[in-house]
């Protein structure tokens, strides 16, 4: 009797485990596993958008977008995008954090502040940066010519390397405020007794920061990389209201080829076969942060 | 002022009392099922939607609702640039519109090649085809003898912009009617602070479709009649040249300009010229008044007076997408945005940008008494006269067949590509040419 209690108690707890979570199986298929199959299915045809019909091609998108020059430039201007839009984010991120960790005043004003461009929309941050822009009428002419730094308006979006540059500044004012909420965060967690050891021992401003700060802050850092890495590298909205691209394809990163070829040239085929390969590329950041994460959780 | 005024007079009240009475008559339309419907919402799209413009869609949806109870429409924005990918997101996931306006007619050709637009012919007829000017409906005739839609006006988009003070400051007596005459104008009315041009030279719809403007005006063409691709010729080389000479008196931002942004610099007076709709001249009123008296255009020039004249008129349409699952209630509609009221009040919300397709419209009364229309009567008269002897990348020529492949060669920036390689990167000519004219090839092929 007792062993067949259990028995039925334990495949109660088991319906119940199902039924607990097979919410969220469901919604992880509808929305995850779905779409993703369905990408990679749809990367074996050749497909018109707008009447989903096409014809079976195998392995056809794929071996002809590898040999494309506008899938390799593509690619690259996607690796320079990410790594330079990044790296300003977290040197931006970092110092904005360690200025707003000390006791200044207006801190918590500044705080708040500091997220207004991660919290106002794309399009707004984009019409905003345009207009500073603008060749006719933006203040960044205005000053500049005002204070004798050029004679003449600059084009800072229709020509190179202005336009990456304009873009990987502009992608880098809006969400290095990400940053400086995780970094904070972190800061405050950082025992006070590590810094007055190090001032014991002699460690200037700039030395606490290298052997104090910093060794705190790697493993946020590193965790922070990699989600932002992974959310730049499919960077879409920013850049196509920014540059669409241009000029020519100077500023196309990866989501805007994938874009161009499902709605513009109504080849879903490979539209999918170019998002397919992104998703791979990703992976690899994915992979590294999940077994960050597992070695932390292990730690 | 005079001469419209002359026009409104020579307008018998005969004449008027017929159109009104032709168009009113819209009203009735045999489209009687849908109004057995009860609970029926129309999506309505278009990409042309001022605050004015949104103002007068407005007023004919509340009085087709009023007129047809259990029937909502609903206005939805689109853009110029975005509606390709809207629709095609739309056709793809069934979640289409009800009746789509303003889009240019090769992305109706299109669209109705692939299956996906009800045929138009029964709403043509109920709005009236002989009340159409000549050949209006052609460019909507698609390949099985159908019409795909109709159009809701004419647009004489490359029009030439000037500034009668500044040409008169520079020392020049005549609008150019060459690109030499052009280039000679500009260079004299540049100075310091003021550009001579605003010509789009950015990746996007807009330096695709004036750039074919000017292969037409150099002799070139884009296309055979045919559809064979032919656009490596001397037209297509020189509109380069011309093209790259010009890069000099436009602003440094050209090179991300589309039509807003072309549009802005002349109305504000950043520079001499212009090139664009009518909607100048209510921009001009509304937003620079000062420069109200001295704005005037004319046709476009051309290589030299031996070519004729190209006016880029993108057919702004009215359709209905076959998915629609109120097909009745939008054929319905789709005439009663002919209701004179109505559309004189949409066509009056940006006066000389939209032209009426209706000859009983354009002989009303009520549509010229406009201020913009009496105030500039030879310039609306112009562009509607330029638009009408228009064309596009779907309809280069009177002889050219329906090229339904035109809304994608626009959507791959193929031509504004090949602007920027010779003009921006000084990029080899024959290079580039042979690169766009495969790139288009693959896409016809495609």
């Amino acid at each position: 009797m007792p062993s067949q209690t259990r028995t039925l108690l334990e495949r109660r707890y088991a319906a119940l485990g199902v039924m607990l979570i097979a919410p969220t199986v469901v919604v992880f298929c509808s929305v995850i596993v779905y779409p993703l199959l369905s990408a990679i299915y749809l990367s074996f045809f050749s497909i018109f958008t707008p009447t989903l019909e096409g014809d079976f091609v195998g392995l056809g998108n794929y071996t002809e977008l590898l040999q494309t020059e506008v899938f390799w430039s593509s690619l690259g201007t996607t690796l320079i995008w990410t790594v330079g839009t990044l790296t300003l984010q977290i040197l931006f991120g970092v110092g904005m954090a360690l200025v707003l960790h000390q006791n200044i005043w207006f801190r918590s004003l500044a705080r708040s502040l500091i997220l207004f461009p991660y919290f106002i929309s794309t399009v707004v941050a984009v019409l905003v940066w345009k207009w500073l822009f603008n060749d006719l009428y933006g203040i960044m002419n205005h000053f500049l010519i005002s204070i004798g730094f050029i004679d003449f308006p600059m084009d800072y979006l229709g020509t190179m390397p202005n336009a990456l540059i304009s873009v990987i500044l502009v992608g880098a004012w809006k969400y290095f405020p990400f940053v400086v909420i995780a970094v904070l965060a972190r800061l405050q967690t950082i025992p006070d007794a590590l810094y007055e050891a190090a001032k014991i021992d002699g460690a200037g401003p700039i030395a606490r920061f290298f052997d104090v700060t910093l060794p705190q802050l790697r493993d946020v850092l590193v965790v922070i990389i990699l989600l932002r890495a992974i959310w730049d590298f499919k960077e879409f909205d920013l850049i196509f209201l920014l540059t669409g691209g241009g000029p020519l394809r100077d500023t196309q990163t990866l989501p805007l080829l994938v874009y161009q070829e499902a709605f513009a040239l109504n080849d879903m085929g490979k539209a999918s076969a170019y998002a397919v390969v992104m998703m791979a590329i990703m992976l690899v950041f994915m992979l590294i942060y999940i077994r960050r994460t597992r070695t932390e959780d292990g730690s | 002022m005079t001469k419209t005024n002359d026009i409104a007079k020579g307008i018998s009240r005969r004449t008027a009392l017929k159109g009104l009475a032709v168009t009113t008559a819209m009203a009735a339309t045999p489209f009687t099922a849908a109004r057995a419907q009860s609970d029926v919402t129309l999506r309505w799209w278009s990409p042309q939607a001022a605050p004015a413009q949104v103002e007068a869609y407005q007023l004919q949806i509340s009085q087709f609702e009023a007129m047809n109870p259990g029937i909502k429409v609903q206005f939805e924005t689109t853009s110029d640039e975005g509606y390709a990918p809207q629709l095609a997101a739309a056709f793809s996931s069934g979640e289409v519109p009800d009746i789509v306006t303003h889009l240019p007619s090769f992305a109706v050709q299109s669209y109705y090649a692939n299956g996906l637009v009800e045929p138009f012919n029964d709403v043509i007829e109920a709005i009236g085809a002989d009340d159409y000017f000549p050949g209006a409906n052609d460019v909507f005739r698609a390949a099985d003898g159908n019409y795909c839609g109709t159009g809701i006006g004419n647009s004489a988009a490359n029009m030439l912009w000037l500034r009668k003070d500044l040409m008169q400051e520079a020392g020049i007596d005549g609008a150019p009617e060459t690109w030499d005459e052009l280039r000679a104008a500009v260079q004299a009315m540049q100075t310091g602070g003021l550009f001579g041009a605003p010509l789009p030279y950015g990746r996007n719809s807009m330096t695709s479709l004036i750039f074919i403007g000017f292969i037409h005006q150099a002799g070139g063409q884009v296309f055979t009649p045919d559809l064979e691709v032919a656009l490596d010729n001397d037209g297509t080389r020189n509109a380069l040249e011309f093209y790259r000479e010009m890069r000099e008196y436009c602003p440094p931002g050209a090179t991300n300009y589309s039509w807003g942004e072309s549009l802005t610099a002349f109305v504000s007076g950043a520079t001499a010229t212009g090139i664009y709709t009518g909607r100048v001249l209510a921009n001009v009123r509304d937003q620079n008044p000062s420069i109200a008296d001295h704005v005037t255009c004319v046709r476009y020039p051309r290589v030299s007076t031996d070519v004729a004249p190209w006016t880029f008129n993108d057919f702004p349409s009215v359709f209905i997408p076959a998915q629609s699952q109120n097909i009745d209630a939008a054929k319905q509609f789709a005439a009663f945005l002919f209701n004179p009221e109505g559309y004189i009040k949409q066509l009056h919300a940006a006066p000389g940008h939209v032209l009426p397709v209706l000859r009983s419209i354009n002989e009303n009364p009520m549509y010229q008494d406009n201020d913009i229309i009496l105030k500039y009567s030879a310039e609306v008269e112009l562009m509607a006269e330029s638009a009408a002897g228009g064309f596009n990348l779907g309809y280069e020529s009177a002889d050219h067949v329906s090229n339904e492949k035109a809304g994608e060669i626009i959507g791959s920036n193929v031509i504004s590509d090949l602007v920027q390689k010779v003009v921006i990167n000084g990029d080899n000519v024959d290079t580039a040419l042979s690169e766009a004219s495969q790139t288009i090839e693959s896409i016809m092929a495609g």
